[in-house]
């Protein structure tokens, strides 16, 4: 159910078939495990006991020798270049901090040595007989133990860079400010302060990390991985083996899931240099307990909003502070806790005093990542919760308080240009925002004002509702760049060649309508080839909520270009102006209504006269990175007796831009609410007193299942984007940030009680109810 | 763990086969149901794994003596099973119903889950109150409560039980059930079941039984004799909740502090009396 | 050993190893469209139909199969002619990244070949050891409740 766009379009708009689909409902071989390669190794990890400790040494020689073992990786036989392994665009605003096999270990979990085999069993048992000694250190295994002063060092490394302050275990260090935020409190009538503290948790993708390394005919190395990023992935192992660009192919099959863990060069390394060692294909991945530990984690943040505002409810003062852990390695360190926020405060842009600074720390913990939603989503929970007490200080209703004080079109916030992605971010205005009809739709279909205050009992639970607002972002702006190509066939069919990284995402489908609009054909006349480094031009990769609308407006400027060739051949074939000509219905159209099949004009251009090959490449570097817009309403039942929350309905109404297929962009809402609902209410790592990660396994951190998730409504609001291709903008983040506020803020509508503290467990908000 | 270490798998076509094979193969070898607690957990040690597939031990009737369930009866077969699905007025069929999801009930077999008895068993703590027992083999066969055999717990994996007797139901008794999840498709941090019946306005045949607490499910006889003979009242269900929440041996672990337990054993307790005792004040979970 | 069962309707002999789990001699047959999500049967990813019930192919020791009936995605519909489950599952925006779709589709499977009219309850029920990370399950369920309705009208 949405709102549709208005606009005319012939595909765009349109719920395809995804142009993958077949293939994976048969169960075809789609993914990189799904490769049978003869004589494939099986690499195995072995994985540090240790939260922090020096290798003092690994004694390889037992492993070595066993029968069907045939190489094992270690400090000593590797390269030592240190890099990050973020999937970011070079120069990557993360640190160097990461060596392929260091002689220290820094979290429980880390690599210490690799074994390659000829089975998995063999490899298994390879592992279990590596002898290391390790030198224990003393660990940091929270924030406050990072920053105490004394605290051991996590990177005393010499030859790390882009670190703020490693003898300090800052990672990174923000502060901007507007105005000033200390006049602004001063001069406000009411003033309130809220702290809280989100915890590590987990994508779990279903398909865990996965590569398949081999070389090919050619002694190429080729590395089919399950990625976000396969440019990113090239040149960082190219980096970090020391081996020529130009000799490594990146190619990204089907994808088991991201959503940020998969922006990350994790193990292409290690499988790389085992087919280039052994000459043998290599195949690594991680079992789900290793994905628990040793893959990329959400970054656990404490964060303190301040909000000053007049009696009126307009803002006068916003500042928020972040503590963000980052683990035991920088990756993405800098660029989530900027993101927490650049893309939070610019929404209540009013405010004329503004501040926003924190750090990242260094600890010795599971590594956190790229995660949906990159720090806004830690960002909103105290920001909206905030807003909510605001409210209430003020005895406004929540919604209008939100109504006063949002950003709209027309709009800019000092933010956008003084917080990018860890440097200066770019200026822009707000081109379209239906953030108010957002709202407006929302409340309606949550019942909010049949609703709200109620408290209505049933038995032992109580009902409230919640809302919040939010926005994020469509790409990077003056730092991503995509790339796409087209090619004409003589049938009238097209390839459409692009970077772009889908992970299920459905972008190889999206980026196909929008070529398929430009040039006026159905859908299946476009071949789609995406993500090979070796076919495919340059896209940054799947991050960022980029595809769409960076990506996006490579294809559309790429077909327009063969847009233009095609109607100057066809002018030429017909005698007339190519500028009186059009495309549509998979043919030339000219004003007299005389139709040329495409096929026609191909076969002129390839077989007949003045050969060419109709095709063009187009790039595209956005300048500004337009928001998409959500409102979100909760309706949540407490059990007040057991403290168990269950959310009863949940409706988002989202802009954004024109939806270019709306049930593939229902579905990114649909995924990520449910994923923010885990986030909000079960899921959560546990470590122990040793940093340990106690429960890897989905059994012990639990996601959301078919009987845990609520009646969601969906509604895509009716936008258009001028900037965007075809009016789009972007959706595939926004979603996860919703759940934690606004059931925190329907909790307080229900029970009276704020919790500041995720996951909001049964036990927490029993305590919480009973403390109260 | 798991499978990795097994060598040998045998399909013993009698019962008097199978117990013959685990003889000779000692410690090594176990006996597989369904296979599911042996693919996570079977120790190092087991090489051997004894598949009772072919052995006729499948199959649910019922007598004027009760209810017999076959040891390799699925748990799926036991919800689809008319009698099963009836009994105690469907009390048994709505617990099964919340053990894992149908993947694992179309595979785990009712001798299975109890021989695994893991301390989390939605099953155990349900077939305690109904005062279950198990007829087993070990070279001979031999009847015992179902109480008795994890008092034992000789075998552990290696008893080969052969059936499940569920008694008739007292006159007017009902069964309540709750499992206190994080999701649905979990294990639950608590699991309490009650059964009770209210004859000439007293309680009669009041049977409570608390597991996950982190341990096994257990019958709370010091709880179930403070309401026998009792007249139904809210202080007394209250009274009975308190008693049953200092009466269990509760801990802390991943799941949930040892104090939440105790609270929510009394509250799940007070609503799951209510509910047999029809004092319902919104039923249980 | 050896072992014979029958895949997807067609007759196969195998050597195994003793301790091989079902999902690894299926994959290393060629049925790669039984996924590993977890090896420890937490998320339905590798679940197949086993004498007619869905179960995850980790949890089951590959002996037990010799005799067996086995049914996977693969054997449901190739690309030009479709189950109505995987036809369903297109239609209505149910396949994201695919990974979990083939576990899912044989879950539903199983319930629709013994529950042809089933309520939305039951659905979630049916799929509830499926873990999704992508859909939040809404359009799942949308696609079996369709497939059900196309199945029950003699629709193909």
């Amino acid at each position: 159910m949405s709102d549709r766009s208005r606009r005319e379009y012939a595909v765009v708009g349109k719920n395809e078939r995804k142009v993958d689909g077949v293939g994976l409902v048969t169960g075809r071989p789609k993914f990189v495990a799904d490769l049978d390669l003869p004589e494939t190794l099986h690499v195995k990890i072995l994985g540090s006991p240790h939260a922090h400790a020096r290798i003092v040494e690994v004694d390889a020689h037992e492993a070595e020798a066993m029968e069907g073992v045939a190489c094992v990786l270690t400090y000593e036989n590797t390269p030592s270049t240190r890099h990050t392994t973020a999937g970011q665009g070079f120069p990557e605003p993360s640190p160097y901090d990461t060596r392929m096999f260091d002689t220290k270990v820094r979290f429980v979990g880390d690599r210490v040595a690799a074994v390659a085999a000829t089975s998995e069993r063999i490899a298994e048992e390879a592992i279990a007989k590596l002898h290391v000694r390790y030198e224990e250190l003393p660990a940091v295994l929270s924030i406050d133990d990072a920053r105490r002063d004394g605290a051991p060092v996590v990177h005393d490394e010499e030859d790390a860079t882009g670190i703020y302050d490693a003898k300090r275990n800052i990672v990174a260090d923000v502060d901007i400010d507007v105005g000033d935020v200390e006049a602004g409190f001063l001069a406000s009538d009411v003033v309130v302060e809220t702290v809280c503290e989100t915890q590590y948790a987990q994508h779990t993708p279903i398909e865990t990390h996965v590569v398949l390394a081999y070389l090919d005919s050619d002694a190429r190395l080729v590395l089919r991985t399950s990625t976000q990023v396969p440019f990113h992935v090239r040149r960082i192992v190219s980096y970090t083996l020391g081996l020529p660009l130009h000799r490594i192919r990146v190619i990204k099959p089907r994808v088991g899931g991201g959503f940020g863990t998969k922006q990350e060069v994790l193990l292409e390394d290690i499988a790389g240099l085992v087919a280039l060692r052994t000459g043998r294909p290599a195949l690594l991945s991680l079992t789900r307990a290793e994905e628990f530990i040793a893959a990329r984690t959400r970054h656990p943040m404490r964060a303190r909003v301040k909000l000053g505002a007049m009696s009126d409810g307009t803002l006068r003062a916003v500042e928020m502070e972040a503590i963000s852990n980052t683990g035991a390695y920088g990756a993405h360190g800098l660029t989530v806790l900027a993101n927490t926020g650049s893309k939070t405060l610019p929404l209540y842009n009013k405010a004329p005093d503004a501040h926003f600074f924190g750090q990242a720390v260094y600890t010795n913990l599971p590594v956190a990542g790229a995660y949906r939603g990159y720090g806004a989503t830690q960002g909103y929970f105290p920001l909206e919760t905030a807003m909510d007490e605001l409210a209430e200080r003020l005895a406004i209703d929540p919604i209008e308080l939100r109504r006063r004080n949002h950003i709209r079109v027309g709009e800019t916030s000092p933010i956008f240009q003084k917080l990018g992605e860890g440097r200066e971010g770019v200026s822009q205005t707000i081109k379209s925002c239906e953030l108010a009809r957002c709202i407006e739709v929302g409340a309606e279909r949550i019942g909010w004002s049949e609703k709200r205050g109620r408290r209505e009992r049933r038995g032992p639970w109580v009902h409230g509702v919640g809302m919040s607002i939010m926005m994020q972002g469509s790409g990077i702006p003056e730092i991503d760049m995509a790339a796409a190509t087209i090619k004409m066939n003589e049938d009238g069919s097209f390839n459409l060649l692009i970077g772009a990284t889908d992970l299920g995402t459905g972008s190889d489908t999206i980026l196909a309508q929008m070529a398929a609009e430009v040039l006026g054909v159905t859908l299946e006349k476009i071949v789609v080839t995406s993500s090979d480094t070796d076919t495919t031009p340059f896209d940054v990769g799947a991050y960022a909520s980029s595809t769409t609308y960076v990506s996006g407006n490579a294809v559309v400027e790429a077909a327009a270009k063969v847009k233009e060739q095609i109607l100057s051949v066809a002018g030429a074939l017909l005698g007339v102006d190519p500028g009186v000509l059009d495309l549509g219905e998979g043919a030339v159209i000219a004003p007299n209504g005389e139709h040329v099949g495409l096929d026609r004009v191909c076969h002129r251009a390839m077989y007949e006269s003045n050969q060419f090959q109709i095709g063009a490449t187009a790039s595209f570097v956005p300048t500004e990175s337009p928001p998409p817009f959500l409102a979100n309403f909760a309706e949540v039942a407490v059990d007040t007796e057991t403290g168990l929350v269950k959310v009863v309905h949940y409706v988002a109404a989202v802009d954004c831009g024109v939806a270019v297929h709306p049930k593939l962009a229902e579905g990114q809402m649909e995924g990520s609410i449910v994923n923010g609902i885990g986030y909000a209410l079960t899921e959560e790592m546990l470590l122990s007193s040793r940093g340990r990660v106690r429960n890897p396994s989905l059994f012990d951190y639990k996601i959301p299942g078919a009987l845990d998730v609520p009646k969601i409504d969906i509604v895509l609001v009716d936008s258009y984007e001028p900037t965007g291709p075809l009016g789009a903008k972007s959706i595939g983040e926004i979603g996860i940030n919703g759940p934690i506020p606004t059931i925190a803020n329907a909790i307080y509508d229900a029970v009276g009680v704020r919790l500041k503290t995720t996951p909001f467990t049964s036990e927490r908000v029993l305590a919480a109810i009973e403390a109260a | 763990m798991g499978f990795d270490q097994v060598e040998i798998v045998l399909r013993p076509t009698s019962i008097e086969e199978a117990w013959t094979q685990l003889m000779e193969r000692g410690d090594a070898a176990r006996f597989m149901g369904g296979g599911i607690d042996l693919a996570l957990f079977a120790p190092r040690s087991v090489k051997t794994l004894i598949d009772l597939a072919d052995v006729p031990l499948s199959g649910i009737d019922e007598d004027s003596s009760g209810l017999r369930i076959g040891a390799t009866t699925t748990m799926t077969e036991a919800i689809e099973s008319p009698q099963l699905s009836s009994y105690a007025k469907g009390f048994l069929r709505d617990v099964l119903r919340q053990v894992a999801a149908p993947l694992q009930r179309n595979l785990a077999t009712f001798g299975g889950t109890l021989a695994s008895g893991h301390p989390w068993s939605d099953v155990v703590p349900a077939l305690l109150i109904l005062d279950a027992e198990l007829t087993i083999y070990d070279g001979s066969e031999r009847r015992l409560s179902l109480e008795s055999f994890y008092g034992e717990r000789a075998a552990s994996g290696r008893s080969l039980i052969r059936a499940i007797h569920l008694p008739p139901i007292p006159e007017g008794g009902r069964g309540a059930f709750v499992s206190f999840t994080r999701t649905a498709f979990d294990v639950g941090m608590l699991n309490v079941a009650c059964f009770g019946s209210v004859a000439d306005r007293r309680w009669a045949s009041v049977r409570i039984a608390v597991g996950g607490t982190p341990g096994l499910g257990t019958r709370l006889r010091s709880v179930e004799t403070l309401l026998t003979d009792q007249a139904p009242s809210e202080e007394g269900i209250s009274q009975a909740a308190e008693a049953a929440s200092a009466a269990i041996d509760a801990r802390d672990d991943r799941r949930a502090s040892a104090s939440y337990r105790r609270k929510l054993t009394a509250r799940l307790v007070a609503r799951c009396l209510r509910e047999i005792g029809g004092l319902s004040k919104g039923g249980a979970r | 050993m050896t072992i014979s069962f029958s895949i997807n309707g067609e007759r196969r002999t195998v050597r195994i190893e003793a301790h091989e789990s079902l999902l690894d001699v299926l994959r290393r047959e060629g049925f790669v469209g039984v996924k590993v999500g977890c090896h420890t049967g937490d998320c339905g990813a590798c679940a197949v139909l086993f004498n007619g019930r869905a179960v995850n192919s980790c949890l089951v020791l590959a002996a037990k199969a010799d005799g067996a009936e086995i049914l996977t995605v693969e054997g449901l519909g190739t690309g030009d002619r479709l189950h109505p489950l995987q036809e369903a599952f297109l239609d209505e925006g149910g396949v994201q990244c695919g990974y979990c779709t083939p576990g899912m589709i044989i879950s539903a499977y199983g319930l629709l070949s013994r529950n042809p009219n089933p309520t939305e309850e039951e659905i979630r029920e049916a799929i509830s050891g499926n873990l999704c990370r992508c859909t939040g399950y809404v359009k799942q369920i949308r696609a079996i409740q369709t497939a059900a309705e196309r199945m029950r009208s003699g629709d193909e």
